[in-house]
């Protein structure tokens, strides 16, 4: 039989202690153990990128590791995107522009995307569908998604600019 | 006919976001595998080894565990061991017969998953094995040297005038044939359901689902129970396009029969895998054809086999045909139509819903015929179809007559405009060699019939209910309750939206539960682009009852008897000009009355007449219409293609919230593209080959075109607010579009779907036209 | 699938050792090794789909800090095995000296994949349809791998030794990869044929390097995936084409003579014609390349 493994782990911000078997998926330990059913299952085997999560900032597919993998690691589910109640920018964006369907892709797409507008804050439509190609989604045909992204880069400019522009003047 | 202003509409026309949008962003929402129910005991099938044979003995493997392990054989079934579809001829479990790999021999169920697995493996199976007959290709030569040699599950005729005698005097005869293979709903959510029996004898069956009112009444036969101890709710539902519409009835009743067993709740959530192999898809199509036209392109007759491969089971086959057949000569005017509907047998998995139910197959055959029509006659696609397509006031080839909210012609017209179609149909390639890329563009127009297909709506007498109720927090809410399901498609938010309207609220005093049949009416299903059309109208008119009833109740204890006007939220005295919020009025009928629901039923205009058995007269109640536009690019060095832009016009009748149909419009074009040009299964060893989403590819962010979508707006006369539906349409319409530019791009026509580089390789290597 | 969670990797336990040193340790003894497990972007899809059976046992090689790192070495690249997709990508010196390496791995998975799956890892997993395999074939570079007492050289040229077979001992990990740099008047080209623009396994991809001088054409090498077993160098064609011309007639001749030099299969994603043909198309299409300026 399996040993249990002993895992330390940051999970939206908060440190969480497990016992896990080395066998457990990071994606089970998340919706199982964890019951953060936001973070689905598409299909097990790293293709629909609907159980993307960020690994120490990184976008990754939940359904290809090991919970183990999460010891002495930060994990940020969809659950941790809003902060004190609000919703982040881009999903607010999502509302706003008809982001989304079905929703059952669209915490992967966001985790995806959150990682992405940190480091391309002025995407064009281009850059915005190569960062999505890992992500399937059979609702929309992507263009609301895209329309999303590129409104939450320009909303999330103008708020940097706004307290760029505050602290400038005090 | 003139197009309709929106008029007073404050709340219909406009793009709000969708109701569910926080829940689905911040993931909260909850689907099928979400639920936390305690002492779940997980299900699995035990499946039949073969794809046809007779099933001899099955018996347990004495060296397993069976201590852990419930198991439902066909003696533990209650009720009758069938499921109450059409046609009756497939059992629940396979207790004889095999009719397709994989079909059901027993259900286990465990207190986790993996020992309902192991114990499933544990069966010993004895089948004496028979040949099958696995793939339309095989089932379409059976079918040219005998039909009586299938296993027919359905057929249907459209007859018109007399097509025989009409093609002897044509100029120009065509006869082609085209074929279209399976296509996988994909939707990103696995079917998924959990069982839960109740202390009361009721069974609670509540997950991904389509069509709460087909499971229950579909298991009570089985389950032998009454219809009022089956409770059937639906959860979030992580997109559908057809795949649940009927299959839930299959998990659902698998979950239940192991839940009766065990007295436990019982989950099913399928892997990818299984929910690839084991549920519908749409139907492969054969579609022959014999067609008649003069050198002035004037259409004088048609003549078509439409032949869908069924799978094992009867099923919705026979509504799938009827709608393939009613669009199989649709769209143009022509006097003599003779077309032949069948569906047959073959040992896979029953073939089902699949958004567009028959009509994208026989769409993709029609519509690529009519440019080679066109060609035949030293005609342009455009001016062939301009010449030929119907008008208002023309009648179907079911002689219904197209009374009024007419598409077209403007949907074509306006859509060859907005991309110059003329102009760049000169520029196309036509395989000119030696050049590195070929270009393209292609052609399609066409009618999406709105609602149920013939005698449909006037069975099904659609029924809706508005409950004004208090909400938690002491505030009145209006409850819109129906059956009708939101998938994604928008249902939770266009529904509230028209109920407002009709009410003269705002939509945030309005909401949508998610639909429980121990709360809501039959609606109907949420299929065939209906939900808009024939459900939002009776919502309409449910609202307006209650409008006017809340009305007389704040004229009477509020305003004195003065005439009152609900609108922009506040009644309104007609003398003194006094007025109220609604949250207002509409607490003091509350605390009076108590919580008040209205129903209405959805009727047919008496106009519409049909033949349901000689399939005559108005097949739908009104139709959409579309004109799709697709530019091709060739890379002659690999015969790789794509699509590089898309210019579409839909009508859809009144556009009930703009940014949602657009939504439809968008995702149905990219589904339609990979049924054009990428999605494809094949058959091995009785099973399909792409089982995996590895293997079964749909398109990516990066793989759809530049897309130019427009609606115009004519909106369905019979009843309020108008709209037609707009599910269904943009699946209709892209594959022969893109078939036809391809051609015009490469000189070569492909008439068998999927459009691949192979093919076009094949193609032009047959032709002699490869570059090298 | 959250039912499934009793199901997945039942019988298996994994390792996670934290130096190469501990983990070739673990290698070393029969009793403790196990099947080395990096960014599990191949083997959790086999384990967990059955197509291959599970190990006992894994040992963890996921960021190990012996496998990372991309440097120069003279005229050599030197990559660790534990370099992961986004990372040769985003490298400088990948892009300037081995660039169809960079491009190769911008055509992996989707973006999610390419942060973990790792260099070594789709070298092990010796698929046919292993994207980078055509791009380290033609740099004719070296793999190095160990034990707990030795490193050992393969050429990558003779690494993949059949279907699915590699040139690694029980008691050995992939460390690192040395590739010579392209020179700077030489040429590389990548493409890949697949059935979609994203996340695809390739129909056909391959990668060249060469070197045409007044129109002569004075190196050329060229490998190309999913055609057999494993991905191949056609150096029948190399050698043919040595000092020829570049021309239409060469061009013509390269066509018919890669469409008789390979012999793939028909499959999932393609029939063996079309990618018989389509090979020949691809490397007369390299070769086009030259009569372009850079």
């Amino acid at each position: 039989m399996s040993e249990l493994h002993t895992i330390q782990t940051n999970i939206n911000g908060k440190p969480v202690e497990a016992s896990v078997p080395g066998r457990l998926l990071l994606s089970d330990f998340i919706r199982e153990e964890l019951r953060l059913t936001g973070t689905h299952v598409g299909c097990e085997h790293g293709v629909c990128g609907a159980c993307t999560i960020l690994y120490d900032g990184l976008p990754s597919r939940s359904c290809l590791m090991l919970a183990v993998q999460a010891d002495g690691h930060e994990i940020v589910t969809v659950e941790g995107l809003a902060s004190n109640g609000e919703l982040h920018p881009l999903q607010e964006a999502f509302k706003a522009k008809h982001g989304l369907q079905c929703g059952y892709c669209t915490p992967g797409f966001l985790m995806t995307l959150v990682p992405f507008l940190a480091e391309h804050p002025d995407p064009d439509e281009a850059t915005v569908r190569d960062a999505i190609s890992g992500n399937l989604c059979r609702c929309t045909g992507y263009q609301s998604i895209v329309d999303a992204t590129l409104l939450a880069a320009r909303q999330m400019r103008e708020k940097a600019g706004a307290v760029d522009g505050s602290e400038a003047t005090s | 006919m003139t197009v309709q202003e929106r008029g007073a509409y404050r709340v219909i026309g406009q793009g709000i976001p969708r109701l569910d949008a926080a829940d689905k962003v911040s993931g909260k929402a909850e689907y099928a595998d979400d639920f936390h129910v305690p002492d779940t005991w997980y299900g699995a099938v035990v499946r039949a080894p073969v794809a046809c044979g007779k099933l001899k003995s099955l018996s347990r493997d004495p060296a397993f565990d069976w201590s852990q392990v419930a198991v439902v054989t066909p003696e533990d079934i209650p009720g009758n061991n069938i499921v109450d579809m059409m046609g009756r001829d497939m059992p629940f479990i396979a207790h004889d017969e095999i009719q397709y790999l994989g079909e059901p021999l027993a259900l286990v169920a465990a207190p986790s998953l993996h020992v309902a697995k192991q114990a499933a493996a544990h069966f010993k199976v004895d089948v004496e094995e028979r040949p099958a007959l696995l793939t339309l290709q095989e089932m379409v030569a059976v079918y040219k040297e005998d039909p009586a040699k299938l296993h027919k599950l359905s057929g249907q005729t459209i007859r018109k005038g007399d097509a025989a005698s009409a093609l002897k005097d044509a100029d120009i005869v065509l006869e082609r044939e085209y074929t279209a293979g399976h296509q996988e709903q994909l939707y990103i959510e696995p079917q998924g359901m959990v069982a839960i029996p109740e202390r009361d004898g009721t069974m609670f069956i509540h997950g991904s689902m389509q069509c709460p009112y087909y499971i229950n009444p579909e298991l009570c036969e089985t389950l032998d129970i009454p219809p009022e101890k089956l409770r059937v709710k639906q959860s979030a539902v992580g997109g559908a396009f057809g795949g649940k519409e009927e299959f839930p009835t299959l998990i659902a009743g698998y979950c239940a029969l192991l839940a009766l067993k065990t007295k436990r709740p019982i989950k099913m959530i399928y892997d990818r895998n299984q929910d690839i192999l084991y549920s519908t898809k749409r139907h492969p199509s054969w579609s022959h054809y014999r067609v008649g036209v003069m050198k002035d392109g004037t259409i004088r007759a048609i003549e078509c086999d439409f032949v869908l491969d069924g799978g094992a089971y009867t099923t919705l086959s026979p509504v799938v045909m009827y709608r393939g057949i009613l669009h199989a000569a649709m769209g143009y005017r022509c006097e003599n139509v003779s077309i032949d509907g069948h569906v047959y047998r073959t040992n896979t998995f029953p073939n089902g819903a699949f958004r567009g139910f028959g009509a994208p197959q026989a769409l993709w055959a029609w519509e690529s015929l009519i440019d080679e029509l066109a060609a035949a006659c030293g005609m342009t696609p455009d001016a062939f179809r301009l010449k030929n397509c119907l008008h208002e006031g023309d009648v179907t080839p079911t002689g219904g007559l197209l009374r009024d909210s007419v598409g077209s012609p403007e949907v074509l017209e306006k859509t060859l405009e907005r991309c110059q179609f003329a102009e760049k149909w000169q520029q196309c390639s036509r395989g000119k060699s030696g050049e590195r890329l070929w270009y393209g563009i292609g052609l399609s127009f066409f009618a999406h019939g709105s609602g149920f297909t013939g005698d449909g709506e006037a069975r099904m007498k659609s029924k809706v209910a508005l409950d004004l109720e208090t909400r938690a927090d002491g505030t009145p809410i209006v409850n819109v309750r129906v059956s009708s399901t939101e998938m994604g498609q928008g249902t939770g938010t266009i529904l509230p939206q028209v109920a407002a309207d009709a009410l003269g609220i705002d939509v945030t005093h309005v909401d949508y539960p998610m639909p429980d049949t121990f709360k809501v009416p039959d609606s109907g299903p949420t299929v065939a682009s209906r939900t808009a059309m024939v459900v939002g109208s009776t919502i309409y008119s449910a609202g307006q009852k209650m409008k006017a009833d809340l009305e007389s109740f704040v004229s009477e204890t509020l305003f004195d008897g003065q005439p009152t006007e609900l609108v922009e939220n506040q009644f309104r005295a007609e003398y003194d000009n006094r007025s109220i919020p609604f949250v207002e009025g509409a607490a003091a009928y509350l605390a009076s009355h108590g919580p008040f629901r209205v129903y209405d039923q959805f009727k047919l205009p008496d106009y519409v007449k049909w033949d349901q058995e000689n399939f005559v007269g108005d097949a739908y109640p009104a139709y959409a219409w579309g004109c799709n536009v697709a530019e091709v690019e060739v890379d002659t060095l690999t015969c790789e293609f794509r699509v590089t832009k898309v210019t579409a016009f839909f009508d859809i009748g009144r556009i009930l919230n703009p940014v949602l149909a657009m939504g439809q419009v968008q995702g149905g074009l990219i589904q339609a593209l990979g049924y054009a040009m990428m999605e494809k299964l094949a058959i091995k060893a009785g099973k399909y080959d792409a089982d995996r989403m590895q293997t079964y590819v749909i398109p990516t962010s990066v793989d759809g075109p530049e897309m130019d979508l427009h609606f115009v707006e004519y909106p369905w006369d019979h009843c309020q607010p108008g709209a037609k539906g707009v599910g269904e349409a943009p699946m209709d319409g892209l594959a022969p579009a893109i078939a036809n530019a391809l051609e015009a791009a490469s000189g070569v026509r492909l008439r068998d779907l999927p459009l691949t580089p192979e093919r076009l390789f094949e193609e032009l290597s047959r032709s002699q036209r490869l570059t090298a | 699938m959250s039912t499934k969670t009793p199901t997945s990797f039942e019988e298996m336990d994994c390792a996670f050792p934290s130096s190469l040193a501990e983990a070739l340790d673990l290698m070393a003894d029969e009793s403790t090794r196990g099947r080395p497990l990096a960014g599990g972007t191949d083997l959790m899809v086999q384990w967990e789909s059955g197509v291959v059976n599970r190990p006992e046992r894994s040992i963890s090689v996921k960021g190990l800090p012996e496998l990372m790192g991309i440097s120069e070495a003279g005229d050599e690249l030197v990559i660790g095995s534990g370099v992961t997709h986004m990372q040769l990508r985003s490298s400088d010196l990948v892009q300037k000296h081995v660039p169809s390496l960079a491009e190769a791995a911008t055509t992996v998975g989707g973006f999610q994949i390419q942060t973990m799956g790792t260099v070594g890892g789709s070298v092990a997993n010796a698929s046919p349809a292993g994207d980078l395999a055509p791009s380290l074939l033609i740099t004719e570079g070296r793999v190095v791998v160990a034990n707990r007492e030795r490193e050992r050289e393969i050429p990558v040229t003779e690494f993949w030794q059949g279907y699915r077979k590699i040139d690694l001992q029980p008691d050995e990990l992939i460390i690192r990869f040395h590739l010579p740099k392209k020179s700077a008047e030489s040429r590389e080209y990548w493409r890949k044929l697949g059935p979609r623009r994203a996340q695809a396994i390739s129909k056909v991809m391959g990668s060249c390097r060469g070197q045409v001088l007044d129109g002569q054409i004075q190196s050329f090498r060229v490998a190309i995936g999913s055609v057999a077993a494993t991905c191949v160098r056609l150096t029948g064609i190399e050698e043919w084409l040595l000092n020829r011309p570049l021309n239409e007639s060469t061009l013509a001749e390269v066509e018919k003579r890669v469409t008789e030099e390979v012999q793939p299969i028909d499959d999932i994603r393609s029939t063996a014609d079309y990618r018989r043909w389509v090979t020949g198309r691809m490397v007369r299409g390299f070769l086009e390349n030259w009569l372009e300026p850079a």
